[in-house]
Parts: C-alpha cells; sequence; structure tokens
C-alpha cells in the first residue's frame, strides 16, 4: 500500500486546484516527482512543494490501493479528486468546489465542511462529508440535464439548495437539514433526508424518489397522495430488486407539473402532519 | 513577405490542376508567377496544396448562435481551447469567436459565411465578425419572411422589392438573399407552419413559391454575386423530398445574370441531406438521396450543399422555428426561441444524433447518398454547421467520401442498421478523389457565391489563401484522412502563414465582404417614404438606427454592383 501525504503549509487567498493529485496519477510516481507537479491557481500556476509538505509511505503488503491524504485543507483548495478513478482520498479538513465531480469510483472522506457542488455529475465511487455542504450535493453540471449517475454520497451534516438535480442513478443520503428544492427535476436514484427540509422537495422531478425522515416544512401542492405505506420496498424501475426502508411514510406521485410523473415521495408520519 | 511553396502536388480544380508537382509562389498577398531569390522556400513535397477553404454554409455569429452558447453551458464544457499565446475559448458545437476562427483556420480554411442573419440583428452579428480571427467572413440576411418582402411580393411589384432587398443588403452590411421556410416562420408567429409549396401564408395570402420565386428574379435583376440561398419548407419530416423538387423546378425557368463573379445557377438549396426523405412516417422513412442527386445532375440552373449528419452531439439552431419546436417535441429537450419582429424568427435546441439511432444513422446515409451520387461540380460539403453536426468534423466527412473502407467499417460496426437497407449508400464503391474533395470545399463554394475571382483557386493575382495538408493522395486509412485535414501542415491567409502543424501560428482578421447595390435614386426616395412610415407604425428602433456603422468591421471589402437600371 502506497500512502501520499499532502501538509498544506501555505497560506494561499487565491484558490488552487488539485485535480491532478488523483490516487492513480500519483501511483507511479516518486517524491520528488509529485513535488513538482504544477497546479493551477487562478491565472497562474503553483507547484505542489510551494503549496505543501509531502511525505511517501510505502509497504509491500500487497495492496494496490493509494491513499491520498490531505492535512490542513480549507475551502481554497478546490476540485479535489475531480474525475477520480478508484484510489482513496482523506481531506483531514474543508473542501473547496467541486470534490469528488465527475467521479467514476473510489472513496473521498472529507473530515470537515464542503463547499457546493459535492459530487457534481458522479458516475460511481463513494463520497462521505462528516460536516456540512453547500449548494448542488450531487447535482448535474450547469445546463445538462443528464446528472449523477451513480455512486453514493453522505453527508453528515446539513446542506444547501437544489441537492440531487436531475439525478439519475445512485443514493445521497443527508443526516442534517437541507435547504429548498431537494431532487429538483430528478429522474432516478434515491435521495434519503433524515433531517429537516425546508420545502419544495422533487420540484418537476419525474422519476426517482425522495424519502424525507424529519419534517417538510412546505409540500408543493403538485403531488398525489397515494396512502400510508409501512416499510416501503422503493422499486425504480421493474427491473429493481428494490431498496427496503423502514418506517411509517405518507407516499405522493409527482411531480404533476410534468406528464405522467413517476417521482415517489416518502414523508415519514411521525414527523409530518397529514396533508394531502 | 514572399514565399515560393515548391513541389507541392497542387489541387485548384478552377484552374483544372489535378494533382500536378509545381511551385506556387507568394508575392504582397496575391499569386504570382514568380518571386525574388530572398523568397522564403517552404518544401511541400510529398504534401498536397490546394487553395484556401471557402465555406458556404456554416452558423459561426450572431443572434442564433448566442443564444446556443448561453443555453448550453455544458456544450461549452465539452471542448475547452487553451493554447499558449492564444485567445482561450470554449465549446464543441457552439465554439466562442476566436476558437471558431482558430480553428477552422486549423482546417486550412480561409473564407466562411454565416447562413442566416436577422437583419434587426445584423449589428450583433458584425460585433462577434471583428472578434472571428484568421477568416474572411461574410453573412446572408433571412428575406423569405420579412413583411415588406412579403407585402412588396403581394402587390406584384418586383422593383420595389428589388430596392428594399438592396437597401437592406447595403444596411445590413450583408452578402446575398437567405430564404428559410418560406413563409413558414411568418406563419409560425400565428401558431402555425406551410407545409407545400402552395400553402397560403396566413394574412398575407401569397405562397412559399411567390417568395421564392420572386426572390430569385429579384436578385437576378440586381444580379447579386450568389444566387438565392434557400432552406425550403418541411425541412425535417418524412416524404419531404417531393416539396423540395418542386421548390428545385419553381425556378428553373429563371437565368442567372450576376453582375459580379462567374455563377451560372440560380438557385442554392442547402442542407439538402435535411430535405430528402422519402416515406410519409419515420417508420417507413427511406433515402431519396439518389433522385435527388439525378435531378441535381440533370439540372443546370441550381447547386447544393449537404448538410451532412456527423453522429456527434450538437446544438440546432435555425430561423426556422416552427421546425424547431417540433424537434424540442420530439426530443424534449430544452428549447429557445425568439420571434425578430417584422422580419424572421428563430430556435435553437441541443440535439444527440447517436449512431445507435436507426433515424440517426438514415439520416447520415442520406447525406453520404448525395455525396456519392451527386456529380462533383454540384454539390459542397457542409454539416450546416452546427445542425448537423460541427464543422470540425468535415475531416471525418472528406475520409467517409475518400476511402470506401472506412465507410464500411461505420456502417458495419458503427451506425445502425437502417443506414445500408434504408439507403443506397452500399449500392456504390465510389471515392471522391483529392481533385473532387478541392472541388466540394473550394472551387464549387468559391464559384457560386461569386467569388471565384480571387477566392477558391491558386491562379495568378487570386489571393494566397492556400492550404497544405501532409497525406498521399492515395491514401485510404480513414484516421490518417482525418487527422490531415484537421491538422493542415501550412495555411497561408493573404499571403502570410497563419498555421503550422496544425496550430495557429499568426492571428490575422479578416475581411468582412458585404454587397452594396446602387439603385435608382427615384426609386430609392419612394423606398424610403415607404420604409419610413412602416419603421414608425412598426419597429422597435427608428430607421436611422437601423443601418450596421463603419465601425462595425475590422475591414469591409465591398463587392459593388449597379443596379440603378430597375425604376
Amino acid at each position: 500500500m502506497k500512502e501520499v501525504i499532502f501538509t498544506v503549509n501555505a497560506e494561499i487567498d487565491v484558490p488552487v486546484e488539485l485535480d491532478s493529485l488523483l490516487p492513480k496519477n500519483l501511483q507511479d510516481m516518486g517524491i520528488e516527482e509529485i513535488k513538482k507537479i504544477q497546479l493551477p491557481q487562478g491565472n497562474k500556476k503553483i507547484s505542489v512543494d510551494e503549496l505543501c509538505d509531502v511525505v511517501v509511505n510505502e509497504n509491500d503488503d500487497g495492496d494496490a490501493t493509494l491513499k491520498v491524504i490531505i492535512n490542513g485543507s480549507s475551502m481554497k483548495l478546490k476540485r479535489i479528486g475531480e474525475k477520480m478513478d478508484g484510489g482513496e482520498i482523506i481531506v483531514n479538513g474543508d473542501a473547496g468546489m467541486y470534490v469528488g465531480a465527475e467521479m467514476k469510483s473510489g472513496k473521498i472522506t472529507v473530515n470537515g465542511n464542503a463547499e457546493c457542488w459535492v459530487g457534481q455529475n458522479l458516475k460511481g465511487g463513494e463520497i462521505v462529508i462528516n460536516g456540512n455542504a453547500k449548494d448542488y450535493v450531487g447535482s448535474a453540471y450547469r445546463g445538462d440535464w443528464r446528472g449523477m449517475n451513480g455512486g453514493k454520497i453522505t453527508i453528515n451534516g446539513n446542506v444547501g439548495t437544489e441537492i440531487g438535480e436531475y439525478m439519475k442513478k445512485g443514493l445521497i443520503v443527508i443526516n442534517g437539514n437541507c435547504k429548498i428544492m431537494p431532487g429538483v427535476h430528478q429522474n432516478g436514484g434515491i435521495i434519503m433526508l433524515n433531517g429537516e427540509v425546508e420545502g419544495r422537495a422533487g420540484g418537476e422531478m419525474l422519476k426517482g424518489a425522495i424519502v424525507i425522515n424529519g419534517p417538510l416544512k412546505s409540500k408543493l401542492p403538485s403531488f398525489e397522495y397515494e396512502g400510508i405505506v409501512e416499510d416501503p420496498l422503493i422499486k425504480l424501475t421493474k427491473k429493481d430488486e428494490g431498496t427496503q426502508i423502514k418506517g411509517a411514510y405518507y407516499k405522493y406521485i409527482g411531480d404533476f407539473v410534468n406528464n405522467k410523473p413517476k417521482g415517489q415521495l416518502y414523508l415519514s408520519v411521525e414527523h409530518n402532519d397529514p396533508v394531502y | 513577405m514572399e514565399y515560393i511553396i515548391k513541389n507541392g502536388t497542387v489541387y485548384d480544380p478552377t484552374n483544372k490542376v489535378d494533382g500536378e508537382k509545381m511551385d506556387i509562389c507568394v508575392k504582397d498577398g496575391r499569386i504570382v508567377e514568380s518571386v525574388s531569390n530572398n523568397a522564403t522556400v517552404l518544401d511541400a513535397n510529398n504534401k498536397i496544396v490546394m487553395p484556401g477553404g471557402v465555406d458556404s454554409h456554416s452558423h459561426i455569429a450572431g443572434a442564433k448562435v448566442n443564444t446556443g452558447r448561453t443555453l448550453r453551458p455544458e456544450d461549452s464544457k465539452k471542448d475547452i481551447w487553451n493554447r499558449e499565446g492564444l485567445r482561450k475559448g470554449s465549446g464543441f458545437s457552439v465554439p466562442s469567436t476566436y476558437k471558431t476562427g482558430y480553428q477552422y483556420s486549423g482546417m486550412g480554411y480561409t473564407t466562411v459565411i454565416e447562413a442566416a442573419m436577422p437583419p434587426l440583428i445584423a449589428r450583433h452579428t458584425h460585433e462577434e465578425f471583428i472578434d472571428l480571427p484568421q477568416i474572411d467572413k461574410a453573412a446572408m440576411p433571412l428575406f423569405g419572411n420579412n413583411w415588406m418582402v412579403l407585402e412588396y411580393l403581394k402587390a406584384g411589384d418586383l422593383n420595389m422589392c428589388a430596392a428594399y432587398v438592396a437597401w437592406l443588403l447595403k444596411a445590413t452590411r450583408g452578402f446575398a438573399i437567405k430564404i428559410v421556410n418560406p413563409g413558414g416562420t411568418e406563419a409560425w408567429g400565428w401558431g402555425k407552419n406551410v407545409h407545400g409549396l402552395d400553402d397560403e401564408i396566413p394574412y398575407f395570402g401569397i405562397t412559399p413559391r411567390d417568395i421564392v420565386r420572386g426572390l430569385a428574379q429579384v436578385n437576378e435583376m440586381l444580379g447579386l454575386p450568389h444566387s438565392i440561398h434557400v432552406h425550403p419548407n418541411n425541412l425535417g419530416h418524412p416524404g419531404n423530398w417531393e416539396t423540395t423538387l418542386e421548390t428545385m423546378e419553381c425556378v428553373k425557368d429563371i437565368k442567372a445574370k450576376p453582375k459580379f463573379g462567374k455563377r451560372d445557377t440560380v438557385y442554392y438549396n442547402t442542407h439538402l441531406q435535411f430535405h430528402s426523405y422519402g416515406g410519409t412516417s419515420w417508420k417507413d422513412c427511406v433515402s431519396k438521396g439518389v433522385e435527388m442527386a439525378e435531378y441535381v445532375n440533370k439540372n443546370d440552373h441550381l447547386m447544393v450543399d449537404i448538410g451532412q449528419i456527423t453522429l456527434d452531439e450538437t446544438t440546432t439552431m435555425t430561423a426556422d422555428g416552427p421546425m424547431e419546436y417540433d424537434l424540442h417535441m420530439t426530443n424534449g429537450l430544452k428549447w429557445a426561441n425568439c420571434d425578430v419582429e417584422l422580419e424572421t424568427g428563430s430556435g435553437v435546441v441541443p440535439f444527440i444524433y447517436s449512431p445507435k439511432g436507426p433515424v440517426y444513422s438514415l439520416q447520415w446515409a442520406i447525406g453520404l447518398d448525395l455525396f456519392l451520387h451527386a456529380n462533383s461540380d454540384k454539390v459542397i460539403l457542409t454539416t450546416d454547421h452546427p445542425n448537423a453536426g460541427p464543422f470540425i468534423r468535415y475531416p471525418r466527412v472528406i475520409a467517409w467520401l475518400i476511402s470506401e473502407e472506412y465507410r464500411k467499417d461505420w456502417i458495419e460496426n458503427r451506425v445502425h442498421k437502417w443506414a445500408a437497407q434504408k439507403s443506397h449508400i452500399t449500392d456504390t464503391d465510389r471515392e471522391y478523389t483529392m481533385y473532387e474533395i478541392a472541388k466540394i470545399t473550394r472551387a464549387n463554394t468559391s464559384k457560386v457565391l461569386g467569388l471565384s475571382d480571387d477566392r477558391g483557386h491558386l491562379g495568378l493575382g487570386a489571393r494566397a489563401d492556400i492550404a497544405i495538408y501532409d497525406i498521399d493522395p492515395e491514401e485510404k486509412n480513414g484516421k490518417k484522412i482525418e487527422k490531415a485535414f484537421l491538422e493542415a501542415s501550412y495555411a497561408f491567409k493573404d499571403g502570410e502563414i497563419v498555421v503550422k502543424d496544425g496550430n495557429v501560428v499568426k492571428e490575422v482578421f479578416g475581411n468582412t465582404i458585404y454587397v452594396d447595390a446602387k439603385i435608382n435614386e427615384e426609386l430609392e426616395a419612394e423606398l424610403m417614404k415607404d420604409l419610413t412610415v412602416r419603421f414608425k407604425k412598426y419597429y422597435s428602433v427608428n430607421i436611422e438606427n437601423y443601418p450596421v456603422q463603419e465601425a462595425y468591421a475590422n475591414q469591409w471589402e465591398p463587392i459593388n454592383i449597379d443596379a440603378t437600371e430597375i425604376k
């Protein structure tokens, strides 16, 4: 197993983009080579050794995974793990915008907060943010109608608005609170919201499911009430084996601003008033 | 600066040079007989030399192109242009202005015509032209749904119509008469469309036939360098080949009388691929490419460009508003639509021509049917950029035409079986020669545009717009052909090397070509009286604020025409 540890030691003002520090890219590099990697910083470039100390640990335990650890990270470090394809990244500190954007496989853990666009257009792999995240978690790139297409994002803190926009596949779990419009234009996949949700869940959704285990402050009127369901098995397609969730839920279908929508919205009976 | 390009294999169809080894001398921006000993020598041995490419139909600037960019940030992200020393740019199907110029230049193109300019938004088109480096450009204003044109034609007043066309070309610094879905876009303002050539246009009561014929006559009365440039009715609908044939046929009796240039045609049918569909629905749709090609071969009054589908994800944009609405209803993707006061309309819709899709594969085959069965003197290579595919796919289209083997590979392994089943693409083993490629990308285009005096050829006195490609004339490897034509070994613009090994090495800003047709003073006075009233009554701008001013180009290149005999 190879471990590359970056410890940020520079005071930076203009954000630096770290999308070239992917485990796969660093696999065959020596420490000197890593130190010379040029990272975009605004309209200039900065080399890795100007930004941080680098330590490489290697042992022959037969494990081929490469682990990248970024210590002392801040919101000024953007695009961590963008387009990552395998390996693991651990961020100790905050992560800037686009952490794990377009990631294909592997795992990213952020032991801190994250800026906007966590896992934008995620294709696979797993992202865990142990703090809060801002807007557009697991959303599509601006203008695109083909959003997150697989993988799993877990945010243990709170999130902002428009998470899972145009989501097609995969799972987003939010353990904290959520602002407006989770699952806007959702087209598949599951969003689990375990905290309080401000409102407009599933606006213009066509397919997929949103499960709200906390209170939803205001529900869109364009969802149709289906009844109370106990321990529902969420099936998103005919071939889908289903995802089992536990508890009693008010089930709605929507969003009826679209033609023939199949979006499922589950509101926990425990935390919500019966509104239909 | 003097250059001598030595030992290149030259293809110059205008001067009947077919693969001869010869030297080309360049001095002061022109091609000359000889140069002094100080000339820089360029060894073009084992390379082919052609005139700079001329594209007669592309959408590179103006309102709808910009709407396409705004509508599709995701397209912008798809292709980022970032080369040392050059302006950054982005966009795959609707690239930004600088990127457009650089990429055309990289392919050895030197003149490109923007095929649809809403007259009211001419200033915006020219503003983008200012920021479009490397190429000479011109724009064709839209006339086919213009209220003034429709009313003059309704009244049967061809003279006033001609005066108006001349005035508008000058006011908008336009180049030729563009007609898009004649009458249909105006009908779209009423929530309708016209399909056949003899359908009545709401309110005006005339028909598409009247518009096409009327404007064709006006075009020849004025003696404009280019003929009418037509996108007929019914674009993209199965069974539309009959409408297209009728439209082509309806101007057959009109004679070409250009006062500038050497064209002998009175009609130009653009993106013919979109107009060559048989059958009654997409289920029974078949290629009518061969039939259309036969018509084109037999008749002398017209030229066509193809609008070859390249099977990419792209952005469609046209002044044919109702057609774009249909397209949006078909694919359900986002769309933008616009009405340009009294003049025209437009729509923009992203589109994915997937090679796995039966209909898209058939459309691809129809384009190739046209290419492979038509006389190479009568067709022009376009993709109707970006409607059927982005212009950076021209090299791929060239590869499909030159190499049967490459084409077969696509038919057998890449596209849906409908391509072979419903077209005649596999009936022919025709392969284009380099000479023919030079025709369909240079000689034919410059002639049909009326620009062949000094463009599109390498004769003495011509502009030194030259493209050199590093390829063996007998090469049949599709990938190699594509690479060679995508990255020109050298490109000259006005006698200067602007591209080397596919990279832009010098930034130049070309001319904006427009037509300045002088009309009789009395007729003009009468026209202005009429227009002043209309502007006051209908337009949101004053007539004084309408014309494009002198400052709106890096350098104007007027084509002066005397049409004062029209009274």
